[in-house]
């Protein structure tokens, strides 16, 4: 990797979850220094990524909120269309509008053959999105499939009021042994589904 | 370039100010000699009798009586320090201040490495101290004509020449701090400068810490030696080459290692 870092960052767009640019720079001034410095003209792009993300290209950086600089890092990431994207938490700073936008950006750039590697704690964003998640721990990675097999297990999330109590509880196991303990109690109200994944999440979190 | 071009535009600013300042000021000292011209025999007979301070100022082997003498001992301190502050100011930031300014992820995931990075930083470190030297030169070369005063060419491009070398290395030996440092020094940069200077004026005075000359680069940039003697000192030159090259090398191979903080 180190001797061929130049060929491996040309064919990366990356953004950090703290996106920081030279603070007397124009937003225009930025997105082109980085087009400049991988040798490529991605004025189209560029152009074309600014609009669809609302950018006032003749502001200076240091007049940009956090969510207009992590937008103008999604342009320096995604404009010389890499084949590889690196985003870690890339919605945060982002309004419900931009973060719709991002995502729709990413699946049409997915769908042109870029990999999107995304690190985000929006696990709504990543069952939404995302094909295939991983889940890490303490830099450790404990398990890692498709989110639909993540999301599909025999866990369910148990919503009910026995005996005048309400309770809320993941239970994972025989469903068979589960409804046998409930003889002999007065349910007045039940309700079965499928764990959301940051519950899922959670679990794994604290079962290892 | 891209890099080069990016960190002149980012330095323009600076660069402008420090010229007009010391440039500024030193051509404004040249234009302000014609009303000094009456009284200037006797303040340069008082100069050239104080002792060891004459020593340190050069005022023993220059007369302020005579414009050259005049530029050789009072403008050119003026612009040695001047410049060689500008040369620490710019040297001591232009590797740290991505760290201190939380872009190095920005600048280090674009497909150029380090040591072009590096390499285009230090020329651009070098540029703007040439074009510091050459836009103070044209000016008081501008203040000589002005004052219809006879210049002494050779000399003055030997101590601009010099003064060229000594804000390198003062610049270099910043630069490779800025390499060790995650955070703008810029107090260290301006302290180096003024221990140099001190050094250079107290190893004239005191016999004992003469040695401390081959340290000091005010030493062999010094224009009252230059304009007396018509050369510089060919292994203090030496000397503060290699430590230009020394400080190069080592700041290269700390920032070709360094665990950034971003």
């Amino acid at each position: 990797m180190k001797t061929q870092s130049k060929e491996i960052l040309r064919e990366i767009g990356y953004m950090p979850s703290e996106a920081m640019f030279y603070p007397s720079m124009k937003v225009r001034d930025v997105i082109r220094f980085a087009a400049d410095m991988r040798k490529t003209d991605c004025s189209e792009e560029a152009e074309m990524l600014c609009e669809r993300l609302m950018i006032d290209q003749s502001k200076k950086i240091e007049e940009l909120s956090l969510g207009n600089r992590k937008k103008v890092s999604i342009v320096c990431a995604m404009q010389h269309k890499p084949r590889l994207f690196i985003f870690d938490e890339p919605t945060s700073g982002l309004d419900p509008l931009m973060q719709a936008e991002f995502f729709k950006l990413v699946l049409e750039y997915n769908r042109q053959g870029t990999t999107c590697f995304l690190s985000s704690h929006v696990l709504s964003e990543v069952k939404k999105y995302c094909h295939h998640a991983a889940i890490i721990r303490e830099g450790e990675l404990i398990c890692t499939d498709t989110v639909e097999n993540l999301t599909r297990t025999n866990a369910k999330r148990i919503h009910m009021i026995k005996d005048g109590v309400e309770e809320n509880f993941v239970y994972k196991g025989n469903l068979n042994e589960l409804f046998s303990g409930f003889a002999g109690h007065d349910i007045e109200d039940i309700v079965i589904e499928e764990p959301e994944l940051d519950e899922i999440f959670i679990h794994y979190y604290q079962t290892e | 370039m891209v890099l080069y071009m990016h960190e002149m535009k980012m330095n323009l600013k600076s660069l402008i100010i420090w010229t007009l300042c010391v440039g500024g000021l030193c051509f404004g000292c040249i234009l302000l000699y014609t009303s000094l011209e009456d009284s200037i025999q006797e303040i340069a007979d008082v100069y050239s009798n104080m002792g060891s301070m004459s020593v340190a100022l050069g005022m023993d082997k220059m007369s302020m009586a005579t414009l050259t003498g005049f530029y050789a001992t009072e403008i050119a301190m003026m612009h040695g320090l001047g410049g060689a502050m500008f040369a620490a100011v710019l040297g001591i930031g232009m590797l740290s201040k991505e760290e201190a300014g939380h872009t190095t992820e920005f600048l280090n995931v674009l497909p150029v490495g380090r040591s072009r990075i590096f390499r285009q930083k230090y020329i651009a470190v070098v540029s703007n101290i040439f074009i510091f030297n050459l836009f103070c030169f044209l000016l008081y070369i501008l203040g000589f004509l002005l004052m219809k005063e006879e210049i002494s060419g050779k000399e003055m491009v030997l101590y601009h020449f010099a003064q060229i070398m000594m804000q390198v290395e003062i610049a270099m030996v910043c630069f490779m701090i800025s390499a060790f440092t995650k955070k703008n020094l810029m107090g260290a940069g301006l302290g180096i400068v003024i221990l140099m200077f001190a050094a250079d004026m107290m190893c004239r005075i005191i016999s004992a810490i003469e040695d401390i000359k081959y340290i000091t680069p005010f030493y062999y940039s010094n224009a009252a030696d230059i304009f007396t003697e018509g050369s510089i000192d060919k292994v203090m030159l030496g000397i503060g080459m290699g430590i230009i090259f020394i400080t190069f090398v080592m700041a290269g191979i700390r920032y070709g290692k360094k665990d950034f903080a971003v």
